[in-house]
């Protein structure tokens, strides 16, 4: 058995060009059949009993328009970039990680208010739905945190000017990993709207 | 200085690699470390079956504070099957099989350099390792190791006031199985993405091996349904620690009722088999696949009805999805949604009859050569009848009433699903070993292990449905309590001895397995005469697979039987590996 | 002991890979090499499958002639009888698929086994082939599915309003069963886990006016012979299923739901015994999930009998209020 290292391989390199945007892609997928089976699993529970309404905070409404403005600025980071546009690119993804992040404050208060209005997420006072409620908005904020944490790595490459109009495959991923984020939001706030709330 | 490179190097090199062949290696030894302990568990809970209450020494040394006196205790006993059934399907059979195969020959057959991602990969080991350890931890804490069964059905497995195995052991082992589905996750991701975009040129769909096509399918399943257990066992996770309610309802016990109210667990069930059996075919189309190509170098045969193949494995794994609902016939639901889980399940038998008559042809008018790994891929085809066609009974709604959770289904499940799986993994270790370790295993002791292993394999699955026809429910940890069921002591005696010598036959595969790893003769390049393409590699590991560039590829990998250049049959010529261009009128074996 | 074993193990290893390392050695020599299977060994394995097709076709016979005797008695109930009548059916077409299956794949084992002269057969595929073992199967599985459906269907029926019939209810807890009785106003009063306090062990509602004739039963319950028995099915803590094998009946009990089963009991346990020539006979309910410790103890004797015996049981025993 012996191990033959090969330096400079250059083979990586194209595996990684290859490959990076299915990894993503299929990697959403299974996300899909996470939340899936979420979902579906109110729909089971709803079925066999009584379902008592939650009304939905107002906040998760401010969270989806936040979200989808964050899409809309992330993507025209990705033209600028595209454009060779460097200050309007750092600007753009800039404001879309403050995005982010209010988003994430946005659904905090959300929970806030839930709490306030005597829904539990645990506990005696918990029914399935509110707890539901919380498990699943919060499951989409964690997803959410890793796509912050890929929207820091391209804005610091943006700083060191790693991309250019040829290598724009970081962002790419990133990008659609975000899209991915928006998508399911707002696929989970209808959900929850027309089931739960 | 040299000494520190040379132990970053070591790290690198066998600890932390990216590449694909070592990590192989290290699902294998990882895989069959975990497998030997479940099956160490099983001889151990067979002792107490078969002689029960009897005190044995080796009870007593092995399980300690579980065996008062070399008693094993009945809650412990729980704990011995639920570890046993965890650690054999998802540890050995679902990262062990996929895991070591996988990764060995995705991208050797199909002319990559490696994995698409080898940080990913190594990510995918390293995760397993660890919930392999968080497993073996939880056999040491307080109240013992998980013990509601595999399949971990609350509230059974909620409560720790029902049995002390759900306490800190099953906290442990959701955490375990967290861990292992993210392994499970990646190692999948990875496979997909590596079979749809790195085949060198030439390596269309309809010329990859049946392996690739198994393990793609598998790794499509894998990528579908393991979330889908992680919802479950996220849901359960917060019932157990922060007091929701999913699962749990109107409960009273240990002399209180409980606060928990408005969930169900037939809400888990669902989920749970959602994946459940799914993973059925996880741990069996790996198998499949290594004994479709094993078989069909083996006979010098092309392998019959390749597109057949295929097709029954898609189907298959797109009737896995809509079945899992014949685990629950019995849990109050809709009838007619029980009729159209008969329905969806009974069909599965016709691509699984399809494939038993597939392989039957192949050998027909072969040239067989029966080595370790042929003789493996035979016991395959045997218990995939044997345990497939019981299966008729369980699937049927009807049927299913009289002999649900009886001993018939552990006899079914362990030859249709657990034989099956270890057979063919058994097979691609013996067939493979000269790529895995570049050494070759001896066959004397391979045939002698075959032998040991189907003869006890059927004396301890097959008389178990006869304890079904008698009415014995599984997961008992003694019969006696009812008169009924005495006559069984010498049929539950009679299995318990052939266990026994099942345990002992598995050693000489290990023995096998280590001395052929160090001091076995060295391997030739293409020791089975084999077409496909892993065997043009170079017997040395070294990242990127190939010296120089990655062969292309011009045929289907089945092309035995071939004469030769002058029309002749010449022995050890016929066959015409995938890197050979097709000649002028040929036609490509593939595309009929 | 420990250590003697251990040095045990050692030796052996030792020994076993000396020996291995001698027998590789001398294949050299010999210029073989040791892990080609040559013609004999091959065409040996292959006679080895071929005899292994009769020992473990004997093996088969040889458990039913051992073992079948065993098997659950004659069907206590009506759709029982359905059941073993479809299972049976499965059988006789199984089994010979199993035998005949299993003797071609040896027979081939053996008949082509290894041979340097002999050039295997290029086939690659053939669409007629393939096509009679899709339909074959899919034909039989028809009739299967088909028959199993009717039967599934017939005995998941309620039974019909008018149709006397008696009420029982049965509720699993760690790691005993209770049967709770209809009464005379044949009405299950409400009951509740919130409700359970000293003798009261299942929860019953005692304010609900239909629970008072209501009569728990615990160790033991009746059954009358030839009259639909309509099962509810409840747990206290975690899921357990009642199994009934001479009844061929099986249900889970599921904490916070009612499942239900419905059969007809046919036979007393008195015939039993004369039909099985087991005076010590009794029709039993056991639990079939696992369900903690002592599980495997879970049980319940059930007393089928006339209905004049039955009527006289039951007005043995205490009402709820009592």
């Amino acid at each position: 058995m012996t191990t033959i290292r090969l330096e400079n391989i250059s083979y990586k390199e194209e595996i990684r060009r290859k490959t990076s945007k299915p990894l993503i892609w299929i990697g959403i997928m299974s996300i899909v059949m996470f939340f899936g089976g979420l979902t579906s699993a109110v729909i089971v529970s709803q079925g066999s009993g009584e379902f008592l309404k939650i009304t939905m905070p107002f906040a998760f409404t401010v969270s989806t328009v936040i979200i989808v403005l964050s899409s809309v600025a992330f993507h025209f980071g990705l033209i600028s970039i595209k454009k060779g546009n460097y200050a309007i690119a750092k600007l753009s993804i800039a404001t879309t990680l403050v995005l982010g992040l209010l988003f994430v404050v946005s659904q905090y208060l959300g929970w806030v208010s839930l709490n306030e209005n005597g829904i539990y997420a645990a506990g005696k006072e918990s029914t399935q739905e509110s707890s539901f409620l919380y498990l699943i908005t919060g499951l989409h904020v964690l997803h959410l945190i890793g796509g912050l944490i890929s929207l820091i790595v391209v804005l610091v490459k943006i700083m060191k000017e790693r991309y250019n109009a040829e290598n724009v495959l970081g962002i790419q991923i990133s990008i659609t990993y975000w899209h991915f984020l928006g998508g399911l939001w707002i696929y989970l706030f209808f959900f929850l709207r027309y089931t739960i709330a | 200085m040299s000494t520190h490179h040379h132990a970053k190097d070591f790290l690198f090199t066998y600890v932390f690699s990216q590449d694909h062949k070592m990590i192989s290696k290290q699902f294998l030894v990882t895989g069959f470390l975990m497998g030997f302990l479940g099956l160490a568990m099983s001889t151990m809970f067979r002792l107490q079956l078969g002689w029960p209450g009897e005190s044995f020494e080796v009870i007593d040394m092995f399980l300690g504070s579980w065996a008062e006196g070399g008693v094993i205790t009945p809650d412990k006993y729980l704990a011995l099957v639920t570890m046993h059934g965890t650690i054999m399907v998802f540890f050995l059979l679902t990262a062990g099989l996929s895991g070591t195969f996988s990764n060995l020959l995705i991208p050797l057959q199909i002319g990559a350099r490696d994995m698409a991602s080898g940080f990913l990969n190594m990510l995918s080991y390293w995760f397993f390792f660890v919930s392999s350890v968080i497993m073996l931890i939880s056999l040491f804490v307080e109240g013992g190791s998980a013990s509601a069964g595999w399949t971990i059905y609350p509230p059974l497995s909620a409560l720790p006031q029902a049995i002390p195995g759900s306490g800190a052991g099953m906290t442990l082992w959701l955490v375990s199985m967290a861990v292992f589905i993210v392994s499970s996750l990646l190692g999948s991701l990875n496979y997909i993405v590596t079979i749809f975009n790195l085949r060198t040129k030439g390596m269309t769909f309809t010329r990859l091996p049946l392996t690739i096509w198994a393990f793609l399918l598998t790794a499509i399943i894998g990528v579908l349904s393991f979330p889908v257990l992680l919802a479950a066992a996220l849901l359960l996770i917060f019932d157990r620690s922060f007091g929701t309610s999913f699962y749990l309802s109107d409960i009273y016990i240990g002399g209180q009722v409980l606060e928990h109210s408005g969930g169900s667990p037939i809400l888990f069930e669902h989920l749970f088999w959602f994946l459940g059996h799914p993973e059925v075919y996880i741990v069996l189309l790996p198998a499949l696949g290594i004994t479709s190509e094993i078989v069909s170098t083996m006979t010098r045969k092309p392998i019959f009805g390749y597109r057949a193949m295929i097709g029954s494995m898609m189907a298959i794994a797109f009737l896995s999805f809509v079945v899992w609902g014949h685990h629950m016939f019995l849990t109050g639901m809709n009838p007619f949604l029980g009729s159209v889980f008969t329905f969806t399940t009974l069909l599965i038998a016709v691509p699984s009859a399809v494939k038993v008559f597939n392989y039957l042809t192949t050998l027909w008018k072969g040239n067989i050569i029966f080595t370790p790994a042929t003789l493996f891929s035979v016991g395959l085809v045997s218990t995939f009848i044997s345990g497939g066609v019981t299966g008729l009974i369980l699937g049927n709604s009807a049927l299913d009433i009289n002999v649900h959770d009886t001993y018939y289904v552990v006899g079914h499940f362990h030859i249709v699903m657990g034989l099956s799986a270890i057979f063919g993994m058994f097979a691609g270790v013996y067939h493979w070993f000269p790529k895995i370790f570049g050494r070759m295993m001896n066959n004397k002791l391979g045939i002698l292990h075959f032998w040991t292993t189907i003869i006890c394999a059927y004396g301890v699955f097959f008389p178990m449905h006869f304890l079904g026809f008698a009415g014995v429910p599984r997961r008992y940890y003694e019969n006696s309590a009812f008169p009924l069921f005495d006559d069984m002591v010498d049929i539950n005696t009679f299995i318990s001895m052939f266990a026994i010598v099942a345990f002992f036959a598995q050693l000489i595969f290990f023995f096998n397995f280590v001395y052929s790893a160090f001091r076995g003769p060295r391997a030739p390049m293409n020791p089975w005469r084999s077409n496909s393409l892993e065997w043009t590699a170079p017997v040395e590991h070294f990242h990127g697979n190939w010296y120089g560039e990655i062969p292309h590829v011009h045929r289907w990998p089945y092309d035995y039987s071939k004469l030769n250049a002058e029309g002749e049959y010449v022995y050890g010529e016929d066959f015409i590996p995938q890197t050979t261009p097709l000649g002028e009128d040929e036609k490509d074996g593939g595309e009929h | 002991m420990t250590i003697i074993i251990a040095v045990a193990i050692i030796l052996v290893v030792i020994v076993g890979s000396q020996l291995l390392k001698i027998a590789e050695l001398r294949a050299a020599s010999k210029g073989e090499l040791i892990y080609v299977m040559t013609e004999k060994e091959s065409k040996f394995q292959g006679l080895l499958l071929f005899l292994s097709f009769f020992v473990f076709i004997g093996f088969f016979f040889w458990q039913m002639w051992a073992w079948y005797g065993l098997r659950l008695p004659v069907s206590a109930s009506e759709h029982g009888v359905a059941i073993d009548f479809l299972s049976n059916l499965t059988y006789y077409m199984i089994t010979p698929v199993f035998i005949v299956t299993h003797g071609v794949l040896l027979w081939f084992c053996y008949k082509y086994s290894f041979s340097p002269n002999r050039k295997a057969l290029f086939f690659s595929h053939s669409n007629k082939l393939e096509l009679i073992w899709t339909t074959g199967p899919s034909l039989a599985l028809t009739v299967l599915i088909i028959m199993g459906l009717t039967s599934w269907n017939k005995i998941m029926a309620p039974i019909p309003d008018e149709t006397d019939h008696v009420l029982i209810e049965l509720t699993g807890q760690q790691y005993t069963w209770t049967a709770r009785y209809a009464g005379k106003d044949k009405i299950l009063g409400r009951s509740h886990v919130t409700l359970i306090e000293g003798v009261n062990a299942t929860g019953v509602d005692a304010d609900d006016s239909n629970s008072k004739d209501d009569k728990l039963v615990k160790g033991k319950f009746h059954l009358p012979v030839d009259v639909p028995v309509q099962f509810v099915f409840r747990s206290l803590d975690v899921i357990h299923s009642a199994y009934m094998p001479h009844f061929r009946v099986q249900m889970n009990c599921v904490p916070g739901l009612k499942t239900q089963f419905n059969f007809v009991p046919t036979i007393t346990t008195k015939e039993m015994k004369k039909k099985t020539n087991n005076p010590d006979f009794e029709y039993i309910l056991l639990c079939n999930k696992i369900c903690g410790a002592a599980h495997y103890n879970m049980q319940m004797d059930i007393i089928v009998e006339t209905q004049e015996e039955y009527d006289k049981w039951l007005a043995e025993q205490k009402t709820f209020i009592e």
